[in-house]
């Protein structure tokens, strides 16, 4: 559980997180905003890993992923609710 | 005079304060918003990392009581006094310098304040009863690291073997062929060890090549083991290396 919990916060405080929501935040499109956030979450766990994805444990490649798709979708609500443009 | 019916009621307070968030400001520039932001957000991301780095400490890490036993320990081996004047404090062995691995590794050791106030360790006896568990969370975890920790400051790379011990030499060199990592060899390196490590050390790698289904992890003890029975043919298993 804690090891569940660890991952999701680091998935949170890095790459996935913070420049998942900052990209969400460059455009008004939901299902871009995702898949950006979701591709930072996939490059990030496979650049840790060294891009080998025998290196690659499923468990941290869908948190990551998944951290990343919510982090650019509440990015982008934030673009939506937060500005006129 | 009667009131007038569509006039709204005033909103509560959490409302009110949440349509103000998202008002567009109208006396604010963009420019000084972006300063300001960026100011704070310096200061937010300074904060949180200086906050971070205060717990990797060594009088953070050992200011629970609980922690006074393995702090004994530790202060009796190489990594805490050597003739280079180099000191690995708990840090540098426990918490990962990668970002992500290291707020995992905060995040998880949560659980270390709730033992402390559950006293599950607080006496010899009870530290005693959990040492073998203890232990093997940690090889387990460097294990599935490749002793990412250790590989800090250690590296075979980095190794001249022609200034090691004929033996230490020798044995590195059979490590890098077999894939070993430093923890297959190096358990008990900064605490005492427990009775049946070998036996619990043997299991932690089985359960991992399960998991994994990797043979590699099952041949590492295999060498792992030959190597304990070369350097020490008397002693098949010895606490407190």
């Amino acid at each position: 559980m804690l090891d569940l919990l660890g991952t999701i916060a680091g998935n949170i405080l890095g790459l996935a997180g913070i420049l998942g929501l900052t990209l969400g935040l460059a455009t008004r499109n939901l299902i871009l905003a995702a898949a950006l956030g979701g591709i930072v979450g996939l490059v990030e766990t496979l650049g840790f890993a060294g891009f080998d994805m025998a290196s690659v444990e499923f468990m941290d490649l869908f948190i990551a992923v998944a951290v990343g798709i919510l982090a650019g979708a509440l990015g982008c609500a934030i673009r939506i609710k937060g500005t006129t443009v | 005079m009667t009131q007038s019916n569509s006039q709204e009621p005033r909103p509560g307070l959490i409302r009110r304060i949440w349509n103000w968030f998202w008002t567009p400001t109208a006396v604010l520039s963009v420019g000084f918003t972006l300063v300001v932001g960026f100011l704070a957000g310096i200061l937010f991301w300074g904060g949180f990392h200086w906050s971070m780095e205060m717990t990797n400490t060594e009088e953070f890490c050992t200011g629970c009581h609980t922690m006074e036993t393995n702090l004994g320990e530790y202060r009796e081996t190489i990594h805490y006094n050597n003739h280079s004047g180099v000191r690995a404090i708990c840090s540098d062995c426990h918490v990962p310098k990668e970002w992500n691995h290291k707020v995992k590794a905060k995040v998880m050791a949560v659980k270390d304040i709730y033992h402390e106030l559950m006293g599950t360790i607080d006496t010899p006896e009870k530290y005693e009863d959990h040492r073998l568990k203890m232990a093997s969370q940690t090889w387990k975890k460097m294990k599935q690291s490749d002793s990412r920790e250790c590989r800090n400051c250690h590296n075979f790379d980095y190794m001249d073997f022609t200034i090691q011990e004929t033996r230490a030499a020798k044995e590195h060199q059979r490590a890098i062929d077999n894939s070993m990592t430093c923890i297959d060899c190096h358990q008990g390196i900064a605490h005492n060890l427990p009775e049946g490590y070998a036996e619990e050390y043997k299991r932690v790698v089985e359960e991992l090549s399960m998991e994994t289904g990797s043979q590699q992890h099952k041949d590492a003890v295999a060498q792992a083991n030959a190597i304990r029975g070369y350097l020490n043919p008397s002693v098949k298993e010895t606490p407190g290396g």
